[in-house]
This record gives structure tokens, C-alpha cells and sequence, in this order.
């Protein structure tokens, strides 16, 4: 359970095992390539489109299971602030093969190098569909893995002119991608060999040579601090010293996140941050004991986190998951509530049921993860401590429980 | 404190838990729900269109007498003889038909060149500037969430039908509701009490948790304050040839908007959305559709209006966060370009065209000029729809087109906000 890690000293926060205890039982996804489609009009099309269909829902049933699972929650978590950043969607990949194999690629390097990882990035064959390297060749490149490249992933706006995207997008040409596998290769007729310039050098460039030497820049250093300041502390106000960029001059991931646990804004409650949808609804099915692909009527979940507008592996676009205050309005109040009676009903309460009423209010702050209630939600939450399903339901739609100051 | 400090530290990082925090403003009272103070008839409505991606404006009011145009885009532009003259050398897609019965009936007034200086070709950067009106100084607020703060505390004045918030609406007092096309309902359960004292906004509540609260108590008041007219039939349109027309994501949002302004809903300002325009690749039929479903679903909703008491008190603003690079790309698509035309359509002083055409011969690093700050068209929205200073909401500003007739003051919210505890 989450509150037995919480007389975590900040070293074992770090200490990542070698395999996660919670998922060992979990199985991996049963994903095949399917081939290019059919024909739309042909009989086979709907078992084609179904299997698609089916293989995409297996996908989402097991991250959510697996961030629900995981008894080291810190890679976990890294995972999906690397699926924010490199945003891609299975919307428009389609397929669940390639997008399974981009999760791994976050996961392998959750807290690795980040020149390595985006080297295994600038390959990747469901970033690539996503920002149509397919298209992109030669004759006439397109710019927009070349533009998001720079902007969202590794520099930030402003640290690019207009003439590095032109020539970074013909650096990247010539690479193609099987959509069904997400297999990639490089054509040499497609891809310009030729001498481009950008962002001070000049040579004959590929995608990774390319992705090594961006990364390299100064930008990059202050680009990746600001996002896991932005994702993890404060996504309203700046950071306030440069420690996390410092701790990233060799590029090591492990290291960024190392200054952040050590950052003293970790322990000011003004540098808050919303729960994003998932990050809310995986916190309380491990409060509730539960695994969300065994639930009864399980797709309820994922209607309910559409419309609260987080799906995963469905970003809104490719700069990733909006930030803390848009997850805090009147429809996502009203499907957080439908949402906690689904999975309030279907949850385990002995923890609460177990404590005398009077302990109850204190007990499910220890419980969800909340460091202490104000005195508004105490009261409320004293009011029906007899009742313990009342009683969850109000606290999981606490301000407290919903924002992470 | 040290228990509580690693323990904190594990909780961010790993996505768990809380604690109360700073000082804020804490709110007022809950305006009174709909029901009790109809919006008058005469009282101006904004209805602003959003859509995301970047729309190819050259594709959509079309320079069809330019051999520029057809030479840049020789596989994907539109026939001479697809579109609907304007005047002025200029065409609207094909598909545009119902915006171009709106153009001869003198409701639409289209704006031409329309950015913003340096104009940013990034989505995010440059949705960011039309979304907070504030090209040269970054602001988190929003051009509407800045007239918001200066109106009394009400979570009916401006609604997004949306699922996450846009940045125009988020104010730094108070921002927009936003309602789903479903509706609002309080769930069964606890007890309507028990949430509304949730709801309370503490002294000592950050800006997050402060927001938390007011989401939930903007949902008590809202659902109650909605939901009688969401059971309501759409009213239907008073053109008959709007009548059949298929429905679609932004048509089904702008039902919904319709149903509430004929209930009177004391809304102000709505947001509605439509996304898909970011045509890299094979642009002409997906942009076409696009832009057809635009013309086709604000006429429609402009003929529901019309049938209802406040037939002449409703403005539509449909923009994008930049058009689409003059010439095609390798993929029959665009990349991202500079300015595009904005519609305006109902309430207008005078349809026509408003700001110059940017010349396809005089290209600013292959992309069009600005002719027209978008801070134009907002400010006369602020001003002559809205009755609030432009030069309170938007920062170094203060001209505006003529596109409105002035409407004299601010109707309602006349009430300064109430205000307890200390900021």
C-alpha cells in the first residue's frame, strides 16, 4: 500500500529496484501486428477495425493497471511525465503495437540519459507517425517533427530560429514508418545528406546526430528543468533557482529528479499543483484496493476520463496534458464526483471500517495521501464519519485531496 | 516537520497527496441562479468560436483572381469556379454556403490579415497570445478572465463548453465555468450540504484549492441554473433551409448555447470549439469540411437566435491561432503560417470587409503580412459589446475597429464584488 512509503526517507524515494514487486503478476499486453487495413467498403474491414479497436483498449487497461500496481511509484510516474512530454496520440498512430513500444522506450528510460532516450526518441515509430516523418522527404520536407522537435521536446520556444526548423526538418527526411509495427528505416534516396546548418553547425546530419547534438545545447539544460518544475512543483509560477538545470548538465534524468526531491520548493505548500484526472483516479483505486480492468462495468472508466478530457495515450495534441487550473472547473467537479461513487462502491473500506468513527477523519488523510485537512473539511468529514462510504466520497473531492500542495 | 517534509516530498513526486496553503482572495457570495435574473433582451452576447490547429485562410476566404495563389498551392487550392465571390478578388470555400448567405444579408463581416506583430508560428505560443491578448508581455490570464475580474463574482457571466478550461476564460480573481454539451448534474449520494460546505473557500487556501472549491460551488449553482433549460427542446431555426442540416461536434455545442440564451441565461460571454485544422498533409478535403461545418453550424445557430427574444443582442467570433504558409508543402498540406481573416456574424454595425488583404506578391519569410492587430476586433468586443474600457483588459491598448454599434454600459453585475477574509 502507497502510506507504507510514506516514512520514506528521500534516498529510498530513489532506490528504484530492478523489478517492481506490484506488476510481476500483471501481464503484458497481447499485441500483434495487424497488418496494413483493408479495404474500407470489404468484409473484412469491421473484424479488422475491431481488432484495432480491442488491442487500443487492452493498451489502456494496462497502464492503468500497471501505474495502480506499481509498489515504486517513481518510475511510474516518470512514465507518464514522458508520455506528456513527447505527447504523442493514439488517435492518429491508431495502433497499439507501436504506441506499446513507445511506453517501454519511456519506461526504459523513466530516469535514464535523456540524449539517450531521445535518440531512441528521433526512432520511434509512433512519434514519427504522429508527426508525419512519413511525409517527410527530400523533395520537400515537412517541418513539424523538426519544429515540435526543438519547441516541446528538447530547447523551448525561442531558443530556434525559423531557418533551424527548415534545416533540422531536412536533416530528419527520408525516414519511413510501418504503421501497424511501428517499424522504422531510413531510405537513403528520401533523406538529404547533403551540408545543413542550424543552431551553430554545419555538417551532414541524421536524425540522431541530430537529436545528440541538440540535446547537447545549453537550452536544453533550463528547457527540461522548466518542465518537471512545470509537471511536478508549480505549473503557475517559476522556479526559483536553477539547481534541477545544474543537476542535469550531464543529461541524467536520475540526477534532475534527485535535485527535486532535495528541492526545499518541494516542501512549500504555495508551489501547488492539481491532480490530473489519471493521477487522481489511480490514487484512489490504490487507496481502494483496485485493479480498474477488474472492475464491473469497467468501461465506465474510460468514458469518465474522457470526459474529464485525460484518456491515456490520447493527449489532446502534442504539447501534452493542459496544466493544474484547467482540470479545476464545473464539469470536471461534477465527473470526479460520478466517478468516486463508481469506484467508492467497488473499493475496500476495511481500512476506514476498521478505525472508530472518531478516528476515521484522520485515518483517511493517513489513507489517500493528504497531509492534513483544513478545518472546513474536517468538519464535513466529522459530520458523516459514521458512514464510511460517505465519508470516502466526500474526502476524494476534497480541496485537499484534489490539489497537491 | 521533518516527517511531514519527506513525506511531502514523496507525495509530489510520486503523485499522491496535499496540504492547505498560502493566503488568497476568498470569494463572495454565489450569484443568484438564472432563473431569478433573465438577461434582458438588448443586452449584447458573445459568442466566440475557437479553432485549434491554425485554418488555412487562404483556403477559406479565397484570393481567386490571384495567379499567385494558384501558382504557390497548384494541387491544393480551390477552383475558380468552387467558390463564392465576395468582391474584392476574394472567394469563400465552396463549402462556406451558408456563410455567404449571411455575407449578402449583410451579418458577416470578415477581417482580413488578422495577427499580431512577430506573429509566433508555434500553436502553442501563439494560441497563448490570442487566448491571453497580451502579444508582448506573457499573462496566464485571459482576455475574457481579465473582464471577468472586473465584473461581480458569478460562475454564469462567461461558459466554455468544453471539458478543460481555455486559458481566455481563466481570470486572476475569477474565472469561466464550463459546462459539457451533456449538461450538469449533481450526483445522488452525499448530501447536496455536505458539498456545499466542501465548497467553502478558506483565508488561507491556495490559488489551486481556492479554485477547487469554486469549481464546486460553480457547479451546485450552475447545475441547478441549467439543468431546466437543458431538458428544453433546441429552438428551432427560423431559416428552413438550416432546418436539416447534419449535426456535428461544434453544431451539438452551439445547440446547447442556443437553448440557454433563448432561456435567458445571464451569460455574457460563451466559448465553443472545434479542432482538426492542422493540415500538414492532404488539407483540401478535410479543411473544406471543416470550414463548411463552421459556416453551416453559426448561421444555424444564428437562425435559432432569431427566433428568440434576443434576436439582435448575439455576436459570433470565429479565429484560429494563425493561418497556413502560402505555399504547399510536399504532403498537399500546409505548414504553419502568420495572419488569416476572422469572421464576425450577427449583431454587426455593417457586414463587409474590415482591414486589407495581405499581398501574396510581398511575402514575409514566405509568409503573409499583418495588416490587422487581433487586439482591434477585441477591443471592440470589450468596448461596444461588453461596456468595459479596452484599455482595463488589454495591456498598452486602446484602439478598436468599427465593428459595433457602442452598447452604452455595463447592463449587470453592477455590484462590486464582496470580499472576505484578507488577500
Amino acid at each position: 500500500m502507497l502510506f507504507e512509503g510514506l516514512s520514506s526517507s528521500q534516498a529510498l524515494i530513489l532506490t528504484v529496484p530492478a523489478t517492481d514487486s506490484g506488476v510481476v503478476t500483471l501481464s503484458a499486453p497481447v499485441l500483434n501486428d495487424l497488418g496494413p487495413p483493408p479495404a474500407s467498403g470489404s468484409s473484412q474491414y469491421a473484424a479488422y477495425a475491431s481488432a484495432v479497436a480491442t488491442q487500443n483498449k487492452q493498451l489502456m487497461y494496462w497502464w492503468l493497471d500497471r501505474m495502480v500496481l506499481s509498489q515504486n511509484p517513481l518510475p511510474e510516474r516518470m512514465t507518464w511525465f514522458w508520455h506528456g512530454h513527447w505527447a504523442t496520440s493514439l488517435g492518429k498512430v491508431r495502433y497499439a503495437l507501436p504506441t506499446y513500444q513507445q511506453n517501454q522506450t519511456f519506461r526504459r528510460y523513466a530516469l535514464a540519459n535523456f540524449s539517450d532516450m531521445a535518440n531512441a526518441m528521433v526512432l520511434d515509430g509512433a512519434l514519427l507517425l504522429w508527426l508525419d516523418a512519413n511525409l517527410n522527404v527530400k523533395k520537400a520536407p515537412n517541418e513539424n517533427l523538426a519544429r515540435e522537435f526543438m519547441e516541446l521536446f528538447t530547447l523551448g520556444v525561442g531558443n530556434f530560429t525559423e531557418s533551424d526548423v527548415r534545416a533540422v526538418a531536412k536533416g530528419f527526411t527520408g525516414y519511413r514508418v510501418v504503421p501497424s509495427s511501428g517499424v522504422v528505416s531510413l531510405s537513403p534516396l528520401l533523406h538529404e545528406s547533403s551540408t545543413i546548418q542550424f543552431l551553430g553547425t554545419t555538417g551532414s546530419f541524421d536524425a540522431t546526430s541530430i537529436a545528440t547534438y541538440i540535446v547537447s545545447l545549453a537550452a536544453c539544460e533550463a528547457f527540461i528543468a522548466a518542465r518537471l518544475w512545470f509537471r511536478f512543483f508549480d505549473s503557475a509560477n517559476p522556479q526559483p533557482d536553477t539547481s534541477i538545470a545544474n543537476a542535469f548538465a550531464t543529461r541524467d534524468t536520475a540526477g534532475a529528479v534527485n535535485a527535486m526531491v532535495h528541492h526545499p520548493a518541494l516542501a512549500d505548500p504555495r508551489h501547488a499543483q492539481a491532480k490530473s484526472p489519471v493521477e487522481w483516479f489511480v490514487g484512489a483505486c490504490r487507496a481502494l484496493g483496485l485493479q480498474p480492468s477488474r472492475l464491473s462495468g469497467r468501461d465506465f472508466i474510460l468514458n469518465a476520463l474522457g470526459n474529464l478530457a485525460q484518456v491515456p495515450f490520447y493527449p489532446p495534441n502534442v504539447g501534452g496534458w493542459p496544466d493544474g487550473q484547467g482540470w479545476l472547473n464545473t464539469a470536471s467537479a461534477q465527473y470526479r464526483l460520478a466517478l468516486t461513487h463508481f469506484v467508492v462502491a467497488q473499493g475496500s473500506l476495511a481500512p476506514v471500517e476498521s478505525l472508530s468513527p472518531r478516528a476515521r477523519p484522520d485515518g483517511l488523510a493517513m489513507w489517500l495521501g493528504v497531509d492534513v485537512w483544513s478545518w472546513r473539511t474536517l468538519q464535513v468529514l466529522e459530520a458523516v464519519q459514521d458512514d464510511p462510504v460517505t465519508l470516502t466520497t466526500l474526502a476524494l473531492n476534497a480541496p485537499e485531496y484534489v490539489v497537491n500542495a | 516537520m521533518t516527517e511531514n517534509f519527506s513525506r511531502r516530498q514523496f507525495l509530489k513526486l510520486t503523485g499522491a497527496g496535499a496540504l492547505a496553503g498560502a493566503t488568497q482572495l476568498s470569494l463572495g457570495d454565489v450569484a443568484l441562479a438564472a432563473k431569478n435574473r433573465p438577461l434582458p433582451a438588448r443586452v449584447p452576447i458573445v459568442v466566440i468560436v475557437t479553432l485549434y490547429g491554425g485554418n488555412d485562410g487562404l483556403n477559406t476566404v479565397v484570393p481567386y483572381l490571384d495567379s499567385i495563389y494558384y501558382s504557390s498551392r497548384p494541387s491544393m487550392s480551390v477552383a475558380q469556379n468552387a467558390v463564392l465571390p465576395l468582391g474584392d478578388g476574394l472567394g469563400l470555400n465552396g463549402s462556406m454556403g451558408a456563410f455567404a448567405s449571411l455575407w449578402n444579408a449583410g451579418q458577416l463581416a470578415i477581417v482580413r490579415g488578422v495577427s499580431y506583430p512577430n506573429p509566433s508560428l508555434s500553436h502553442f505560443t501563439s494560441m497563448a497570445i490570442w487566448q491571453s491578448g497580451s502579444p508582448a508581455v506573457p499573462l496566464s490570464s485571459g482576455w475574457i478572465g481579465r473582464w471577468l475580474d472586473t465584473q461581480a463574482h458569478d460562475p454564469m457571466l462567461a461558459i466554455s463548453l468544453s471539458s478543460v478550461l481555455p486559458p481566455l476564460m481563466a481570470g486572476v480573481r475569477q474565472s469561466g465555468s464550463v459546462l459539457p454539451v451533456s449538461g450538469l448534474t449533481l450526483p445522488t449520494g452525499a448530501s447536496e450540504s455536505s458539498y456545499r460546505q466542501l465548497a467553502t473557500t478558506l483565508a488561507n487556501d491556495g490559488p489551486l484549492q481556492r479554485a477547487a472549491t469554486l469549481a464546486l460551488l460553480d457547479l451546485l449553482s450552475i447545475s441547478a441554473a441549467t439543468s431546466g433549460a437543458m431538458s428544453r427542446p433546441v429552438p428551432p431555426p427560423v431559416n428552413p433551409t438550416l432546418v436539416n442540416v447534419t449535426s456535428s461536434s461544434l453544431s451539438t455545442q452551439l445547440d446547447v448555447v442556443a437553448k440557454l440564451i433563448s432561456a435567458n441565461a445571464p451569460t455574457r460571454v460563451w466559448e465553443v470549439s472545434l479542432g482538426g485544422f492542422d493540415t500538414h498533409a492532404d488539407e483540401v478535403s478535410q479543411q473544406s469540411a471543416l470550414v463548411g461545418e463552421v459556416a453551416t453550424s453559426v448561421a444555424r445557430f444564428l437562425s435559432q437566435i432569431n427566433g428568440t427574444p434576443h434576436a439582435n443582442d448575439v455576436t459570433v467570433m470565429v479565429y484560429s491561432e494563425f493561418g497556413r504558409r502560402v505555399a504547399a508543402n510536399a504532403s498537399l498540406g500546409t505548414d504553419h503560417g502568420t495572419s488569416a481573416p476572422v469572421f464576425l456574424a450577427g449583431n454587426l454595425k455593417a457586414g463587409g470587409f474590415y482591414g486589407d488583404q495581405p499581398s501574396l506578391s510581398q511575402l514575409v519569410q514566405n509568409n503573409l503580412m499583418v495588416t490587422t492587430d487581433f487586439r482591434d476586433i477585441y477591443g471592440a468586443v470589450l468596448e461596444d459589446l461588453l461596456g468595459t474600457p479596452v484599455a482595463k483588459i488589454l495591456p498598452n491598448w486602446s484602439t478598436k475597429l468599427p465593428l459595433f454599434k457602442p452598447y452604452p454600459v455595463a447592463p449587470i453585475s453592477a455590484k462590486p464584488p464582496k470580499r472576505r477574509g484578507h488577500g
